[in-house]
Formats: structure tokens, C-alpha cells, sequence
């Protein structure tokens, strides 16, 4: 307004007209044009906040910069878990080298064994070895600091005769003595024993590897060839698990696990042509008894749910021939791959396993009377002592054969038959091998005989302890390692899409993820292999959950592009005047100005 | 206005663009940037252990009656090689054999001699009608689905699958309809790519598309191990091969037809290569010129058998031996009883104390562990089932519970939303109509 009662009194005063007043000025040049204009242009510029802040989209902050960190530092120096690796050696009559010299030539032999790059989950070299030489009598000599706790050897508690027993009661007799099964309070990893007794009566060597954390060589053996055997135990076993290399070329071959940490074990019992018979199985008692040890073992890995089911009328897809000299219908291995007859076997009917969990099929087929009984012929033309195969990822296949393939069949419709306890148990053992290797172990050592005559204990688990701390080792390797990837495309993604929104849920499961993520390397670090694999689970089927999550398919349907071509309709015309409109305006009044300063500097210059 | 939305990168192209939103004009070039190559290393080191098929059908109503018989004639090929259907995603608009002009009602043939029916028994079709969409084309691909989606509606391959996409509808110049109401970009579709090869869900992808130049659909992707084939070239059209005079439409594609010419000499032993199944496609029968993809396909085609991406693979290891369960050890299978269910409460107590007595550093690692034991206790009623779920020790950290947003943020989240959706729907209005006119006339 006051703009307005300034410029009045220049009213009465008439401008000259257009011509006179393009080449002169005697008054001032008002504003109020311009603050008019600009007025109009700032109240413009003053409501596009508004406009950019009815837009936003919400996006929960996500920690980039400790996702970033997480993976580089996993890059950079892959997880090695601590294990603590222990040689006792019982010479009740004394002499041979002393403990330090014995330490140096194991850990120079284990070096060499150890490749340069580790497998994962192998301990590789960050392990911690101590001899002790326990000479009876409580003479005893440790390498190294000496260094003794609840759960290395107690000097003199064992003697050497006690280990000549039977497997069974020497592996819970060293169990005993080396603490508490073994598991040792404090941190650095379980420690693994060997024990050597040079036994001098006894001819031959025997060489066992308990179902604990613990093997021993009984017999009469040199020092050289000691340092060898028990090398190797602590290489090939003690610290890879007994996996061997070429079992796992890709990774995630043998990590049956789904990608939200489950595991459905779907156990069918096919009956191929029910019209011949009936089979049916008594799945309750397997569940309680045989398979509940084993999903208890394997808890830290995955979230394991078990459920059967009996199917009928499930022929095999692949060909079988009789062969009069095998006395039997035979398939071959090349068959193998066409053996299941996914169009028939409808396996895949859980209802308890969830969108990404993962299923793990164990059939047991029973053949038709006309294909019975079904043999599965060897490459070198032997018959498998198994009947089954696996195949990685999905499950395992056992072709059982009732006892009589003449059995009545006219007028008995389905009877069901019941398989008899001992043929569950046999099942069940094939199917526990086939666990196994789907989790990439060998399905067992007993037949084979080329691991140089060393006695494997089984343990009822299905796993052995020593096997069981590989896998769990392994796992939480892997399990940080895909958590890392995962959270990374994420960070990925969410940078390169400024447009997405990011939901609160997805934030907090990074960040948990995350939080898990740390847990794990702190407990890998620490050597507890079953919390390190427990915490890496869940940090993996967190950091799953947010890559996933279903409120991040909108974008494809939000870019920036997007955005532009919605409210450029809407703004570009109107900017587009303003613009213009300041611009003319301040382009006249600086013309108008000019002329005016012209004119006051001739009307000065004239006076 | 020059909006030239062709030419634009979808999403992956400028992370800093939302800072430049003042330049609103400038950034309108700088958007413009071409995608940059992909880095991901290929996991050639895995080995092919499965096989996947999705196939999409991407038209509906009567007169693409041949779009429908294209992919039922896959989709039956494919079965028939080995896929089992629990591993093929079947996407079909599904409205051609009960529609009142099909005077062969619930019948669907791809050849006028009516040899065939191809909607006989056992068809399981994934997505039907209006279920068929880009979105739900791009969750089954990449796997974010709403968690109540059941498995067979998903796509649950991993870094061992060899995934065969088959799309038939009619498409453009980098874009394919999807039942006349949206469509799917090229750039969709590498992006879409591009995050499953990050996330392992393939080994080796091979897309199939029998379009109107199909081949320009597949000119943004850039991922490694993906195989593309298009029935037409850009700026081709792709023709039917025949009419049916008893059904009154075209019954069949000339692309497809003359693939099914290839496969049904084949049985799923056969080791017929990809070679020769892309030599077999003569321009002239086409009346178009097929192209393929392969600058990011390792392997060399007539390597490959065709029972690779059509038939199924299954790697099968023997089991040599079983294991013995029966532990020599005494006394160890006292603790397990034929009715002890009791029993495993009482191991699962015992080791809830093993875990108090371990020091520090270690108790926090298993507190989770304790969590879940406190939980399910609670709400246990004793069934063996409960029992059981108790021993699979650790499913989730309390962070998860919490994850279910509260009611606030739920209903900021809900506010959020409603305003992306009237976003999408003035885009509809505006971008969506745009796009369609500028693929029409382009």
C-alpha cells in the first residue's frame, strides 16, 4: 500500500507519451509493477515446499554405510572360526621326543596339509595346538605354556590298558576324562584330541575316531608315522568335517536351507500299483525315535518341521528290464535322473511349509508285483547295497522291495500291510545317509575301506560331534556371507530408486538383520559354532525378509520420469508465465532506471 | 513438451537425481543416461540341477484365441519333455474355452484338424484372468510375493535352475501388452532380470517371446547366462499361421507353430540342440525373422540340448551306504522311549540349563534361544507337535515380533500409501496414457 500512496503523486504528472518516454525520464520509475510480479513469483517459490512435501515418499533410513561395512569386512578377511587341537601322547615307560618337539613337527605337518585358501567353515590356520606327553605316574609334560584346563588331558587319568576296551566304552571313557563332553567352558573354539597309546603287546595299529571330539591310536606305532595319522585326523576330519572339497564346487549345493531358514523334511511312502499291496508304515515312532535326535542335532542350522504322508498309485517314470541272472528287475544310474515321475508323485502337498521354505523330499517307493523287485545296478555292474539315490537340493529316493514279491493279491484289496520295525530301521538309516549328503557329508565311512583302516563311531544323532561342529562352522560361513550379498543388492536398490518407498518393516529387519549379522562373527570369533550358526540363520532370513518384502514391487511403477510427467502437466505452464513475467518486468524496470539516471545525471550536468 | 519417454532408463540409472529436483528441466536430459552394464559374476560353478518354466499367455478375449493356444501347446510340450507342472508357473487370461463362441466348448486346439485338445486333463493354470498382470508377472520372476502366496504360485528356483519364460501376445517396439490394459517394457524386464541374477535365482535363463518385434523386448538386458529368442525382428510384425473356419479365429502363431513342428519329434531323451532349433526357424514360413539373443549366453547353442531349458535335468548322486544308527556306546538309547514324549520336555529343560551355565559372551549368543524356549512353553498344550517345534531351537529374534509395525506406524504407513496411490493414479491419468500413445504411434 505504501508502494501505491508513493507513486500516487506521480499520477498528476502525466507521462509523456510512448515516444518521449522511450528516450526520456523525469520521474522515478515505480515499483510497484515489480513487487506486484514478484509478489506473485515468491508466493509460488513459498508453496513449493509444500508441494515437495505433499509428494514425498517415506523411506525408512537404512543403515548403508554399516551394510557396506559388514560386507567389506567379510570380504576382506573371511570369517575363520578358532579350534583348539590337542595330542596326547601315553608312554607309560618314558623316552621319544618331548612334547615341544612333537608340537613343532604336528603343527609344521598340519601347515603343509592346509591348503593356502581354506575351505569355508574350515578353521583353517587359526588353530591352537598343545601336546601332551603323559608318561604314568603323574609325570606329565605339556608343550607350549603349559597351559592346562577342565577340558585338556588330565594327566594319569586314563591308563593305557583301559583303551584297549571296546570302541564304544573307550569313546565315553575319553569323553569322561576330557570334561564334560567336551564342551569346554571359556572361548577359542572345542578342542579336538587325539590321544596316541603305544601299546607295546599289541600288534598293528588301530586308529578310531569317536562320535565326540576325540580319536585314538592304540597299538604300536612310530613317532613319525603318529604325527602323520594324527595330522591327518585333525586336517581331514577335526577340521573340515570329513567334506571333502570336490563335494561342494558351487556354493549352496549342499545348503539345503530355504531362504527364511526352514526346512520341511517330507517323508512319502509310495505304493507304486496298490492293487498289487499295501504298504503302510508306522511314521509316529520313526518321527519320535530315530528322526527326533537328528532334527535336534541339526536345530542351530535351520527351523526344521518334519511331516509324512503314504501315496498310492505312483509308477516310476523310467525303465526297468528283468535280468534273470540278478534274479531281479534292474534300472541303471543313467536312469536315475528319469526315475521320478513328477506328473504322478505329488509330493509337494505340505501345508505347514510357508512361501520360502525349503522341502526336502525322502521317498520310499515300493514297486509294482510286475516290477518287483526293483534293483538299482551299479556302473561296474554290481547291485547298490542301498537301493536309493539323492539328488542335491531336492531329497533322496529309497526303492524298498517287500520281502515276497508272490504275495496274494486276488480278492484282498487294500490290506494294509505294516513294513516291520527292523525294515523301518534299515529305511531310516539309508535315509539318515541320504541327510547326509544332501548336507554335503558322505553318507557313511563304514564301507569305506581306503581312509586308512581308521574306525568311525556313529552317533545316534546322525551326525557325529566333530562332523556337526563342521557343518554348524560351515553354515554360519555361509549364512554371513549370503546375509552380506543380500543386504548389499538391497542398499543397491534402495540407492539407485530414489522414488521407493521404504516401508519401517524393511528398516528394522536390516537392522536387526544387521544386529544378528554381528552377533554371529562376534560368536564365530569366539568359536561357540552353534550360537555363531544359529545368530547367522537368523541375520540371513532377515536380511531375506527385507530384499523381499512385498511393498518393494511398486517401483517399476514410480521413477523419477514419473513424477515429472505427472506435475510437469500442472506447473510448467503456470512457471512459465511467471517466469516470463519477471523476467519482462525486470528487464523494463532497469531500462526505466537507466533512463531515469540518464536523465537526473544531464539534468545535474545542466545545472 | 518433449517427453521422450522411450528413451529413458526405468530405475537404475541416477541415485542423486531427487537432490536435483530444483533443475527440473535439466534433469529431464540427465535421466536419459543408458543403464550401466551389469557386474555380477556369473555362478558358472554351480551345477544344473532343476528346471522351471513360466509361461505367460498375455492376451485375453476371443480373437487372441491363438495367444492362448500358443502357450497351452508350450505348456503342454514342456510336460511332456519332464517339467512337472509343481515347477511351471502357467499365466493365462483362460477365457477362450468356456466362451460362448467356442463351438468346441471346454476345448482348445492349435491346428484346424482338431487332433488335439489341448485344455484336456490336468492343466494347472497358476495365474487366471485378471490375475495376469506386469505386477504379478514381476513377482513371480523376482519372488517378492505376499506371504500368503502358496507355493505353486511362486517361482522357486534357485542358482541351479534353468528358467524357460514363453510370452505370446502382441507387443511393439520395446513393450508387450498385457491384456489390453498395461504393458511391460523392455526396461521392466532387464530390470527384473538383473535382480534375479543378483539374487541366484537362475543359472541360465532363456526367454522366448512370440510378438510383434519381440526382439526389441529384449534390447535392455545385460545380465550374463540369459538366452534370448524373439519371433520378430524390430519393426516386424509376427503373423498367425492358420485360421480354423470351425472356430472362426486364427488357432496358432507362426513362430510357435513351427517350434512345436521342432519339439514334437523330440521325446526327453533326445539331445537336440538349441542350434538346431534356432536353425530350424526359415524366414520365409515365419514371415518374419526370428532373432536371438546370445552375446550373454557363454555356452556354444549347438552344445546345448534343448532338454536343457524344455525338458527337466536332475542331478542324482547314488547313496553308497546307510548310516548305522545304532550307537555302540551303552546305555544311549534308554534316554529315547517309543511313548516318551514327556521325555523331550524334560531334554529340552535340561538344556535350557546347559545354557544358564555358560559364561558371558556366550549366554548372549543363546539368549535368543531362551526367548523362544519362554515363549513356546507358555503356549504349549503339551501335543507332540508343539513339542517338536520347541527343538527347532531358533526361528526368530524379538526384532521380528516387533516388525509387525505398531498401530501408529501402521497408520502412517496406510496414509503413506494412500497418497502413493493417488499418485498412481493421476500417473494412470496422465504417464500411463502417455506411455500407451507413444508406444502405439511409435
Amino acid at each position: 500500500m505504501a508502494e501505491i500512496s508513493k507513486s500516487d503523486p506521480l499520477n498528476p504528472n502525466p507521462n509523456p507519451p510512448e515516444i518521449a518516454s522511450s528516450v526520456r525520464r523525469t520521474t522515478e520509475p515505480g515499483r510497484k509493477r515489480l513487487f506486484v510480479t514478484l509478489s506473485v513469483f515468491f508466493s509460488f517459490l513459498v508453496g513449493l515446499p509444500f508441494l515437495l512435501k505433499s509428494t514425498e515418499i517415506y523411506r525408512s533410513p537404512l543403515p548403508f554405510s554399516s551394510i557396506e561395512s559388514l560386507s567389506l569386512r567379510l570380504r576382506s578377511e573371511p570369517p575363520a572360526p578358532p579350534c583348539r587341537l590337542q595330542a596326547v601322547f601315553l608312554r607309560p615307560g618314558g623316552g621319544g621326543g618331548t612334547a615341544d618337539q612333537l608340537a613343532r613337527l604336528i603343527s609344521d605337518e598340519v601347515d603343509k596339509s592346509i591348503g593356502s585358501i581354506p575351505s569355508r567353515g574350515s578353521c583353517g590356520r587359526n588353530y591352537a595346538l598343545s601336546v601332551t606327553v603323559d608318561s604314568g605316574n603323574g609325570a606329565c609334560e605339556r608343550s607350549g605354556d603349559g597351559e592346562s584346563g577342565p577340558c585338556y588331558w588330565p594327566c594319569g587319568g586314563i591308563d593305557v590298558l583301559e583303551l584297549s576296551n571296546e570302541d564304544g566304552i573307550v569313546d565315553e571313557l575319553l569323553d569322561s576324562a576330557l570334561g564334560r563332553r567336551g564342551q569346554c567352558l571359556g572361548t577359542g573354539g572345542k578342542i579336538y584330541t587325539v590321544v596316541v597309546a603305544g601299546v607295546e603287546g599289541e600288534e598293528g595299529l588301530r586308529t578310531v575316531l569317536g562320535k565326540h571330539r576325540h580319536a585314538w591310536l592304540v597299538g604300536k606305532v612310530g613317532e613319525s608315522d603318529a604325527v602323520l595319522l594324527i595330522t591327518k585326523i585333525f586336517v581331514n576330519f577335526f577340521l573340515n568335517g570329513g567334506r571333502e572339497e570336490d563335494m561342494a564346487p558351487g556354493k549352496g549345493e549342499f545348503v539345503p536351507v530355504g531362504l527364511d531358514g526352514s526346512v520341511v523334511l517330507s517323508f512319502s511312502l509310495l505304493n507304486a500299483n496298490p492293487n498289487d499291496w499295501v504298504y503302510d508304515w508306522d511314521f509316529q515312532m520313526i518321527d519320535d525315535v530315530l528322526l527326533a535326535p537328528v532334527v535336534e542335532a541339526l536345530a542351530p542350522i535351520a527351523n526344521i518341521t518334519t511331516e509324512s504322508q503314504v501315496l498310492y498309485h505312483t509308477p516310476k517314470s523310467s525303465i526297468s528290464f528283468w535280468d534273470g541272472n540278478l534274479g531281479g528287475n534292474i534300472f541303471s544310474i543313467k536312469d536315475l535322473p528319469f526315475f521320478v515321475n513328477a506328473n504322478e508323485w505329488h509330493l509337494d502337498t505340505s501345508i505347514a511349509a510357508a512361501g520360502r521354505s525349503k522341502i526336502l523330499h525322502f521317498v520310499v517307493y515300493i514297486p509294482s508285483r510286475n516290477e518287483c523287485p526293483l534293483l538299482l545296478q551299479l556302473p561296474n555292474g554290481h547291485i547298490s547295497k542301498t537301493n536309493g539315490f539323492i539328488s542335491p537340493m531336492w531329497g533322496g529316493v529309497i526303492v524298498w522291495n517287500p520281502h515276497s514279491c508272490f504275495a496274494d493279491s486276488q480278492g484282498k484289496h487294500f490290506v494294509r500291510r505294516p513294513i516291520a520295525l527292523e525294515d523301518l530301521q534299515k529305511i531310516f538309516q539309508i535315509l539318515v545317509g541320504q541327510l547326509r549328503l544332501l548336507f554335503g557329508f558322505k553318507s557313511s565311512y563304514i564301507s569305506d575301506d581306503n581312509v586308512d583302516m581308521i574306525q568311525f563311531l556313529t552317533s545316534e544323532k546322525g551326525f557325529t560331534e566333530w562332523e556337526l561342529d563342521a557343518l554348524y562352522r560351515y553354515h554360519a560361513c555361509y549364512n554371513l556371507a549370503s546375509c552380506a550379498t543380500t543386504l548389499e543388492s538391497l542398499s543397491k536398490l534402495v540407492q539407485s530408486l530414489p522414488r521407493m518407498i521404504v516401508m519401517d518393516e524393511i528398516g528394522k529387519q536390516v537392522k536387526y538383520s544387521l544386529e544378528a549379522a554381528g552377533l554371529a562373527q562376534n560368536n564365530t570369533h569366539l568359536g561357540i559354532y552353534n550360537a555363531s550358526a544359529a545368530a547367522s540363520l537368523q541375520a540371513r532370513s532377515l536380511a531375506e525378509d527385507a530384499f523381499f518384502h512385498p511393498s518393494i514391487m511398486s517401483v517399476s511403477y514410480s521413477s523419477l520420469e514419473h513424477y515429472f510427467s505427472i506435475y510437469m502437466p500442472f506447473f510448467a505452464p503456470v512457471s512459465l508465465h511467471l517466469i516470463l513475467a519477471l523476467v519482462k518486468e525486470l528487464a523494463r524496470y532497469r531500462r526505466e532506471r537507466a533512463k531515469y539516471s540518464s536523465f537526473v545525471a544531464e539534468h545535474a550536468k545542466a545545472s | 513438451m518433449a517427453f521422450d519417454i522411450q528413451g529413458t532408463s526405468l530405475s537404475w540409472s541416477s541415485p542423486q537425481a531427487a537432490r536435483q529436483l530444483v533443475f527440473l528441466l535439466l534433469v529431464m536430459g540427465a535421466v536419459l543416461t543408458p543403464s550401466s552394464p551389469s557386474d555380477i559374476p556369473s555362478s558358472s560353478s554351480t551345477m544344473h540341477n532343476n528346471n522351471w518354466a513360466v509361461l505367460v499367455c498375455t492376451s485375453r478375449f476371443w480373437f487372441n484365441y491363438r495367444h492362448m493356444a500358443n502357450t497351452l501347446s508350450l505348456y503342454r510340450t514342456v510336460k511332456r519333455l519332464g517339467i512337472p507342472d509343481e515347477r511351471i508357473i502357467l499365466m493365462l487370461a483362460d477365457d477362450m474355452a468356456c466362451n460362448a463362441r467356442n463351438t468346441y466348448p471346454a476345448q482348445v486346439f492349435n491346428n484346424e484338424n482338431h487332433q488335439l485338445n489341448l485344455y484336456g486333463d490336468n492343466v494347472e493354470v497358476d495365474y487366471r484372468g485378471y490375475e495376469v498382470t506386469v505386477e504379478n508377472f514381476l513377482r513371480v520372476l523376482i519372488g517378492r510375493h505376499e506371504s500368503a502366496v502358496p507355493r505353486s504360485k511362486r517361482l522357486l528356483s534357485d542358482e541351479g535352475s534353468h528358467v524357460l519364460l514363453y510370452m505370446s501376445g502382441h507387443g511393439g517396439d520395446e513393450f508387450l501388452k498385457f491384456q489390453d490394459s498395461e504393458e511391460l517394457q523392455s526396461h521392466d524386464l532387464s530390470d527384473v532380470v538383473k535382480q534375479m541374477k543378483e539374487k541366484h535365482r537362475f543359472k541360465e535363463l532363456l526367454i522366448m517371446v512370440d510378438t510383434c518385434q519381440a526382439a526389441t523386448l529384449f534390447s535392455q538386458l545385460h545380465s550374463p547366462g540369459v538366452l534370448a529368442i524373439g519371433s520378430s525382428m524390430k519393426g516386424q510384425n509376427a503373423y498367425s499361421h492358420h485360421l480354423d473356419s470351425d472356430i472362426g479365429v486364427s488357432v496358432v502363431d507362426r513362430f510357435t507353430f513351427y517350434t512345436l513342428a521342432f519339439f514334437e519329434k523330440l521325446n526327453m531323451y533326445s539331445n537336440a540342440s538349441l542350434g538346431s532349433l534356432f536353425n530350424s526357424y526359415n524366414p520365409n514360413l515365419l514371415m518374419s525373422t526370428a532373432f536371438c539373443r546370445m552375446d550373454l549366453y557363454q555356452r556354444p547353442l549347438h552344445e546345448v540340448p534343448v532338454t536343457n531349458f524344455f525338458g527337466s535335468v536332475m542331478k542324482t548322486i547314488h547313496t553308497e551306504s546307510s548310516y548305522k544308527l545304532v550307537s555302540s556306546a551303552p546305555g544311549v538309547e534308554s534316554s529315547h522311549d517309543l511313548h516318551s514324549v514327556g521325555a523331550d520336555r524334560l531334554t529340552l529343560e535340561a538344556e535350557a540349563d546347559v545354557v544358564k551355565q555358560i559364561d558371558s559372551p556366550e549366554k548372549r549368543a543363546v539368549k535368543i534361544k531362551r526367548k523362544k524356549f519362554d515363549q513356546q512353553s507358555l503356549g504349549d498344550g503339551n501335543g507332540h507337535q508343539q513339542t517338536k517345534s520347541n527343538k527347532s531351537l531358533v526361528k526368530v529374534i524379538k526384532g521380528r515380533e516387533d516388525a509387525e509395525a505398531s498401530p501408529f506406524s501402521k497408520a502412517l504407513l496406510t496414509r503413506k500409501l494412500f497418497t502413493f496411490s493417488k499418485i498412481s493414479l493421476i500417473m494412470e491419468l496422465f504417464g500411463g496414457k502417455f506411455f500407451r500413445t507413444t508406444c502405439m504411434i511409435l
